[in-house]
């Protein structure tokens, strides 16, 4: 309670450049350009945080010491169900002083996310998520279980002996994602070219959609600037 | 002691008990009224420390209970099946069914948590205070969409508060689902504050548990009475109130947000517990009291009434014989009653003397009259004394008892009280008398018994007086009665009465010598004399006065020395021995 009391409001500002005015995406099949841009993500002194507007009330908590390391809970992708298959990846979200590390991560399909634990207590990770529910059991120190994730979403991960403890897993059918650095800025490459929608996405504070078009050769350039503001 | 007595007053064993019912009943009484006088003063006290202590108990109490309220409210909300659950249901908003499954999962753990837990009631909504899901009893309250209206603080501290759902009071406590830094929804906990509710507290408290919100009375322990009674007035934070008729005490034992726990305790009630139990005693004691008084009365009035009894049985008996001779039995029972009783006994011996002494003036009257009688003749002077001394003597000789002797004594003494009714012309004439003067003569038996008739205590004597000159043969007088019909105290004066006129002078012959007068006696036995009393009278020793002492019978000397001269005037007198002794007369 008391670390809720403290915590500070913080809201997050993307600032996306959208440099690329033009482009046809549909003009060659194998065409591609690169997407860059700046997130930028703003303190809010409000103890009351902004809520996302389609699932509006959600109360943010942020402490001020993690505003810097926002960004790292921040993804930002195109915004499109198709497929587009890629080499599975295979990473980890390690259990270190009860804490899932790193808190957000995201993968293509068919890929696997190991979760080592590295506390001396047990952990049980597990998710209710539509887009893989799961639940891997008990386990110590030092052993590790992993997770293949094969539907595109949102997973929910969580630790049935540890309530406060929490990841999350995005899951994406095309390798067309990022993660911004400490300074905001993220770059996509390869992405085929034409218009597309670029999601920044905030587990708390919701996303933000932009269209951009991507040129062949060229990079579009986007501004995304968070916080999000209640209409309310 | 008479039955007429005993039939109108009532009997002593009845008075003593009517008397210790009656004190003891006033006692009772007594005690009931300063009992119950003081009673209600006490209860009322009794009942206001109650609920103050009631108060005090329940202030901890309460601080306790609604500190482990929001602590278990506080656990619930780390169950991380709920938060993720709530969690991951604002992560899938765009998939209605997974929305419902999340839903129920939510549900189920809910309910799963409140049976464990036993607690009233749960529910969780998301950020906005929209209820996910509820559990418990009072679910229908808290239906999926409804809008909580209680909500944690901005910083995310827990509350706590009455809320009113459907005209149902609760006292909720709203703590936030807090995962990581972040809080995912709010977790409730509510009690009812129904009649059950206050039903509990009011076992707790041992007094009726009113809940007010805003005034309003919302649940009672009470009867539906009391609480329209209580529904109609304002509660004061303490002090007495009125409801229905009784009395009550009133003391407010906390309050939530705006509602507010009234205790109030019945002190018509206590005290009509209290009388009701003292009234028990009471007739307990009461009822020991009284037996131990009709064991008492019992016991007093046989010690008593007892010995009283058995002295008027021996005062009746006493009075049926008239025998007054022997002294009451003390009775032992009292000193009042041994006092009764020897007074009694002295009043009988004071009565005796009294007899005595009348019958001694009496005898003295008599003697005097007999006395008298003997002074109108020269010629039987001392005559009646005489006949009296030898009557006795013959009468000791034929060993009669000493009562007889002296019934014979004063028989013989009065033997000729009826000459009396004789005149001088004819008692004293010189000459023989005529045959009408004897006739004269013979009446004089008959009277002196009409004289000494009215003089009970010369009952025994009549006979003598009456009968004195009847003879064996029959030819005496009044009534010629013969032998053994005559008898014996009669048969002895009639000796000793002619033997002293034989030997005594007349006017118209000379006195005959003793000896003489025996040897007469002796002729006439079994015609004049008896047989018995004569020769009982010849064994007599006679001491002849002039001539010294001589202890041989008069019989002997008589057939003996039937010569010896006698003087010729001279009596056998009955010595201080027995002897008789032949003396001069004057």
């Amino acid at each position: 309670m008391d670390s809720l009391r403290v915590c500070a409001g913080v809201a997050l500002s993307v600032t996306v450049l959208c440099s690329s005015e033009r482009s046809d995406l549909s003009a060659r099949e194998d065409a591609t350009g690169s997407l860059s841009g700046r997130v930028h993500v703003v303190a809010h002194p409000a103890r009351r945080l902004a809520t996302a507007g389609v699932y509006p009330g959600r109360i943010v908590g942020i402490q001020a010491d993690r505003d810097s390391s926002e960004l790292d809970n921040v993804i930002v992708f195109i915004n499109s169900s198709m497929r587009v298959d890629s080499a599975p990846q295979r990473l980890s979200i390690r259990q270190t002083n009860e804490e899932f590390v790193p808190h957000v991560v995201a993968v293509t399909t068919g890929s696997t996310v190991e979760f080592p634990n590295d506390d001396l207590i047990f952990h049980n990770v597990f998710s209710l998520s539509r887009a893989a529910t799961f639940d891997l059991g008990r386990y110590p120190r030092n052993s590790s279980k992993a997770r293949t994730f094969t539907k595109p979403g949102v997973v929910k991960v969580f630790c049935h002996l540890h309530s406060h403890m929490s990841a999350i897993v995005r899951v994406f059918s095309h390798p067309y994602f990022a993660f911004p650095d400490r300074n905001g800025r993220f770059t996509i490459p390869d992405v085929p070219a034409g218009r597309v929608e670029v999601t920044a996405w905030h587990e708390r504070a919701g996303e933000v959609t932009h269209m951009a078009t991507i040129d062949d050769g060229g990079t579009a350039e986007l501004r995304f600037s968070l916080p999000l503001t209640d209409p309310e | 002691m008479s039955a007429i007595n005993t039939a109108r007053s009532p009997r002593l064993l009845v008075k003593v008990l009517c008397f210790a019912f009656a004190v003891i009943a006033c006692v009772i009484v007594a005690v009931f009224v300063l009992f119950s006088w003081q009673t209600n003063a006490r209860v009322t006290r009794n009942v206001v420390e109650n609920m103050e202590a009631s108060q005090l108990r329940f202030a901890g109490l309460d601080a306790r209970l609604r500190r482990e309220h929001t602590l278990q409210a506080m656990a619930l909300a780390e169950n991380p099946t709920l938060k993720a659950a709530v969690d991951t249901y604002y992560s899938e908003r765009g998939n209605q069914h997974e929305l419902g499954q999340l839903r129920s999962t939510i549900e189920t753990e809910l309910t799963k948590l409140q049976q464990i837990m036993d607690v009233p009631s749960l529910s969780v909504t998301d950020v906005r205070g929209i209820v996910l899901a509820s559990a418990g009893p009072n679910k229908g309250d808290w239906p999926p969409g409804a809008r909580m209206t209680l909500r944690v603080e901005e910083d995310g501290a827990p509350v706590e508060a009455v809320v009113m759902r459907n005209d149902h009071a609760y006292a909720a406590t709203a703590v936030p689902l807090v995962l990581g830094r972040d809080v995912v929804g709010e977790f409730f906990l509510a009690s009812p504050l129904d009649d059950a509710y206050a039903a509990n507290l009011a076992a707790e408290a041992r007094a009726e548990i009113a809940i007010l919100l805003d005034g309003r009375v919302i649940a009672t322990s009470t009867s539906a009475t009391l609480r329209r009674a209580l529904e109609s007035v304002a509660l004061p934070l303490s002090g007495t109130i009125v409801l229905g008729g009784d009395e009550f005490v009133v003391q407010r034992l906390s309050s939530i947000d705006s509602a507010s726990l009234y205790a109030l305790g019945s002190v018509t009630e206590a005290a009509r517990t209290a009388s009701a139990d003292s009234g028990l005693v009471l007739v307990l004691a009461g009822a020991g009291a009284l037996l131990i008084a009709v064991g008492g009365s019992w016991w007093l009035a046989q010690t008593v009434a007892r010995p009283i009894d058995r002295l008027s049985n021996s005062l009746a008996q006493m009075a049926k014989a008239r025998d007054f001779d022997q002294p009451l039995p003390s009775s032992g029972g009292s000193r009042e009653l041994d006092t009764l009783t020897a007074t009694f006994n002295e009043l009988r011996t004071a009565v005796a003397l009294a007899e005595a002494e009348s019958e001694a003036a009496y005898l003295g009257v008599i003697g005097a009259l007999a006395t008298a009688l003997d002074a109108r003749d020269p010629y039987t002077a001392g005559h009646s004394q005489r006949v009296a001394d030898l009557s006795v003597s013959i009468g000791r000789q034929i060993q009669l008892s000493e009562a007889d002797l002296e019934t014979l004594r004063l028989g013989a003494l009065l033997h000729d009280i009826g000459k009396i009714g004789v005149s001088d012309a004819v008692l004293r004439k010189p000459t023989k008398l005529t045959p009408d003067e004897f006739e004269q003569i013979k009446l004089h038996p008959t009277l002196g018994a009409r004289i000494l008739k009215p003089l009970r205590f010369l009952d025994a004597q009549l006979a003598i007086v009456e009968l004195h000159h009847e003879r064996p043969d029959g030819q005496g007088y009044p009534h010629g009665l013969k032998g053994d019909e005559i008898p014996m105290f009669a048969r002895i004066v009639h000796v000793a009465d002619a033997f002293d006129a034989m030997t005594s002078a007349r006017a118209y012959r000379a006195a005959m010598p003793v000896a003489t007068a025996i040897g007469e006696l002796w002729r006439l036995i079994g015609v004049d004399f008896d047989a018995q009393v004569v020769q009982a009278m010849a064994a007599l020793p006679v001491a002849l006065t002039e001539a010294g002492s001589s202890e041989e019978p008069v019989a002997e000397r008589l057939s003996t020395r039937s010569l010896v001269p006698f003087p010729s005037r001279a009596t056998i007198v009955a010595g201080q021995h027995g002897q008789f002794a032949l003396r001069r007369a004057e």
